[in-house]
């Protein structure tokens, strides 16, 4: 393949080229309540070629071998138009020439698993809340990714890695008369597909939990004291505070940019940051990003004062920092951007009790339910929640959405607890759906967040 | 594909390839600078496969190893997923006006040329910072099937969108401009972004609670994906549907009329037919607040003993590669229909109110019962029928089958959306909105 590869990179007429092809192994086994809706196993393949010519950078995608010379000839001319309309020259960070090959170790294979095994599997998963009468309906999908990657520069970088998703994801829906409500339930991640196994427990905990939601209030719209379950908080690292640590987001909006400076307080004291895709058997575990560079750590944020930003070579370069390793693509399709691989809040001193007891007044809200970003602005839903008197957990309350601003948000998280845990189904969508976002941490105490209510 | 179509005969009833390919060109613009040019060139092919009333289905981007795609639909059959549906047979449907074929020929430097036209004019009135971008795409969809169906089109689509940002938020005002062939954004449309941008520059703090809101064309995808699951056939059919039942019904205020027009070539997007060959027509949804009718793919028709409204496309919620997703129904044609009220006269109308200019989280929550709490992104504040600024962190929340029941007036222009459907600007009462003041 890399031979084939190369070819194609001895005819792109430019200072610097590289190509990735892709073969996409998909397994999908949808059901609709007890109906079975998809069973599929599929395999797709596609190419990405990018060129820097002149100080224009660009990229071309095509999935016929025969539109390689094609694609090759737009690349070229694209990189040319755009290096006649810049102010100035596009440089990439220079890195390391490497060579090599990284298929991860499984704890289990999901390709050696038959698929009337894992159709029973899902089956049976189904099955748990469906046996309760107020329960509507279940969504389920079992999904398996296998990308098999290879990548090769004019520079002599040559990288072969397998980055394989497994997934069991979807919407649990209760209804009493006309009140309808849904929760989300899922699990997976990278390790393989034991993480999808013995998961009968998950799937009761949230049947419970969205037949709990048809008893509980809407919770008024206001503004309120809140603490943030693991997931929760993980989505407002992401959503808040994470897309501008992606240098590409923030590159051409000059405002944005010198509020952003690496330097500036923009957290309270408790905050610390952190993005690292090299966490084994993590859902954003992976080794290489998608333009060759090794990934690493990086501290985002400590004692709330910006550190680190999240980089492309591009963008390492215009902005004099270090390479983060953290340009992606959701897959053959697309060219990468910059994406976040595992980020999290790092776990500070306080018991759960403790922040209860420092909330005294306020919302405990759980498990987030999409999330958007917009500029400073961000907004998303929390699955369910409960009202906190007195420093006491009380009863349950539905229609969470919270909105509010990156930088008042992040002064005003007050307290981090001990606690930790990483998401395990991804989903950003910020033009191409990485589905390996991992995000996380511990919980937390937020001030004076705006809660929209219904 | 009539090779893999005949291969595929051998061993099942009845079987639908899908072909969609496309070449686009997509030019960027960041900060009213030229940034990315990216081109694409993709295709694929998608079997469908029936035999004793089980569906296999399975996709490729070549068909270099036509038998590798039919053993995959076979192995796909034997999971037993049931399709008690046929594909369709229809004869003489209509061809429309969907390719312009000077867009084939469109230079990419005549987009770089257009996007930079238009940025210097939003620059000279503002101080906003531009986001900008232009797109030209070919398409071609082709299905066949094995009842002797062969229906193929071509399409053109010229795409371009501009977003005025407020320095230091990130946010601003956002519009898109669309057609079949190379169109340069009209003056009004610019003039129209230059004076929302600069009537809402002050940011204002104003106390929340029930107040009027204008549903901007962009926010109306709120209502869209809401009302959308409700009348979908699969939503009916899963009993998921808060209107389940209420066919002749009033769901809204009589001033919402609601209609699906897939053959109205002078817009983006027209069909003919939907992703498998089911002749499309005109569907009226509501009309003057009453429930008409559901909309359905050929699966959901079939498993409600109705008929395909011809509403089967190859989609998921954000969109998704054609190729690689199996029929839903799903609505791309959507408006409602205008009124009579100009913009000016609604800003005149409003005592104090949002202008929810798009509304961010318009994904999240309770999308099956209609409920909805999105973020103003921006907000617009009217005091006294006058924009006097714009509203950080505003939330407005409900449910759509309660507050387009009060609905005071519809616009008179209907806008393209990123989303789909072409909408006016909605205006209600008494909407909930949480602020922090």
């Amino acid at each position: 393949m890399f031979d084939k590869l190369k070819k194609i990179l001895s005819k792109l007429d430019a200072d610097y080229g590289d190509i990735r092809y892709e073969i996409k192994n998909e397994v999908v086994i949808s059901f609709n309540g007890k109906e079975l809706t998809q069973i599929s196993t599929n395999s797709t393949d596609g190419y990405v070629v990018r060129a820097l010519k002149d100080g224009g950078f660009a990229s071309s995608v095509f999935t016929k071998e025969d539109d390689a010379e094609k694609a090759v000839g737009k690349v070229v001319e694209n990189s040319r138009l755009i290096a006649k309309n810049l102010e100035k020259p596009v440089k990439l960070t220079e890195t390391e020439v490497v060579n090599d090959t990284f298929i991860p170790e499984l704890k289990e294979d999901p390709r050696e698993v038959s698929i009337p095994e894992k159709l029973e599997l899902v089956r049976k998963y189904v099955g748990i809340p469906l046996s309760h009468e107020k329960i509507q309906t279940i969504s389920l999908s079992y999904q398996e990714v296998v990308r098999e990657k290879y990548f090769t520069s004019t520079q002599g970088t040559q990288l072969r890695e397998d980055l394989i998703t497994t997934s069991l994801s979807g919407e649990i829906v209760s209804r009493d008369g006309n009140l309808i409500q849904n929760i989300r339930v899922g699990t997976g991640g990278s390790s393989g597909f034991s993480i999808i196994r013995d998961q009968e427990k998950l799937l009761e905990k949230r049947t419970k939990i969205v037949l709990d939601l048809l008893k509980a209030k809407p919770v008024k719209g206001g503004a309120y004291n809140c603490i943030l379950n693991p997931n929760m908080g993980g989505v407002f690292t992401h959503e808040a505070f994470g897309h501008f640590s992606e240098a590409d987001l923030i590159e051409d909006l000059p405002a944005m940019r010198e509020k952003m400076k690496i330097g500036e307080k923009l957290g309270s004291e408790v905050l610390n940051i952190v993005d690292n895709p090299t966490l084994p058997n993590q859902l954003g575990f992976y080794k290489y990003d998608d333009e060759g560079i090794k990934a690493r750590p990086t501290q985002l944020m400590k004692d709330g004062v910006l550190t680190g930003r999240l980089h492309s070579r591009r963008t390492a370069f215009e902005f004099g920092e270090p390479l983060s390793g953290h340009c992606i693509a959701e897959d053959y399709s697309y060219a990468p951007i910059i994406r976040m691989g595992t980020i999290f809040i790092q776990p500070g001193e306080h018991s759960f009790d403790d922040l209860v007891n420092m909330l005294g007044d306020g919302l405990y809200i759980l498990d987030a339910k999409g999330g958007a970003t917009s500029g400073e602005s961000f907004t998303f839903g929390a699955q369910y929640g409960y009202q906190v008197k007195g420093g006491k957990v009380k009863e349950m309350i539905r229609d969470i959405n919270i909105s509010g601003n990156l930088y008042q948000t992040l002064k005003n998280i007050t307290a981090v607890g001990d606690d930790f845990v990483l998401s395990k189904v991804g989903g950003c969508g910020k033009g191409q759906v990485n589905i390996r976002s991992c995000f996380g941490g511990p919980h937390v105490l937020v001030k004076n967040l705006v809660i929209g209510g219904v | 594909m009539e090779k893999l179509i005949q291969l595929a005969k051998s061993s099942c009833d009845k079987a639908e390839v899908y072909s969609y390919e496309y070449q686009d060109n997509l030019v960027s613009f960041e900060n009213a600078r030229l940034k990315d040019i990216d081109t694409k060139f993709q295709s694929g092919f998608s079997l469908r496969i029936i035999g004793e009333g089980k569906l296999g289905f399975a996709y490729t981007r070549n068909l270099i190893n036509r038998k590798g795609i039919i053993k995959n639909a076979l192995d796909s059959q034997k999971g037993g997923v049931e399709a008690a549906y046929d594909f369709p047979q229809t004869k003489g449907i209509p061809q429309l006006d969907t390719c312009d074929s000077s867009l084939e020929d469109l230079s990419t430097s005549r987009l770089v040329e257009e996007c930079s036209r238009v940025c210097d004019i939003l620059k000279s009135k503002t101080d906003a910072e531009i986001k900008m971008g232009c797109l030209a795409r070919i398409e071609n969809i082709r299905i066949i099937n094995t009842q002797g169906n062969d229906n193929s089109m071509k399409s053109s689509k010229y795409f371009i969108y501009g977003n005025m940002i407020y320095p230091g938020s990130g946010l601003g005002i956002y519009r898109i401009h669309q057609s079949k062939s190379f169109d340069p954004v009209p003056d009004e449309l610019t003039d129209e972004m230059v004076e929302l941008y600069n009537l809402s520059s002050k940011v204002v703090e104003p106390k929340g609670g029930k107040m009027k809101v204008a549903f901007m064309p962009n926010s109306m995808v709120t209502f869209n994906w809401r009302f959308s699951s409700g009348a979908s056939s699969k939503s009916v059919y899963e009993k998921i549907s808060p209107i389940s039942g209420k066919i002749g019904e009033k769901i809204f205020d009589e001033k919402i009329s609601i209609y699906d027009d897939p053959l109205d070539d002078e817009f983006l997007g027209a069909r003919a037919f939907d992703d498998e060959g089911v002749e499309c027509k005109n569907l009226t949804l509501v009309e003057k607040g009453i429930l008409k009718n559901f909309f359905y793919d050929l699966d959901y028709a079939k498993k409600l003993k109705a008929k395909s409204t011809g509403h089967g496309y190859r989609t998921e919620l954000w969109g998704g590669d054609p190729v690689t997703l199996k029929p839903i129904p799903a609505l791309f044609h959507l408006y409602i229909k205008p009124g009579d009220k100009s913009f000016s006269d609604l800003v005149k109308s409003m005592d104090r109110g949002i202008m929810v200019e798009a509304g961010l989280g318009f994904h999240s929550g309770n999308i099956p019962n209609g409920d909805f709490s999105i973020g103003a992104c921006p907000g617009l504040y009217v005091e006294k029928g006058e924009i006097v600024g714009r509203v950080k962190d505003a939330m407005v929340a409900g449910n759509i089958y309660q507050v387009f029941k009060n609905v005071v007036d519809v616009g008179d222009t209907l806008y393209p959306s990123f989303w789909g459907g072409r909408w006016p600007v909605v205006l209600c009462e008494g909407v909930s909105v949480a602020t922090k003041a």
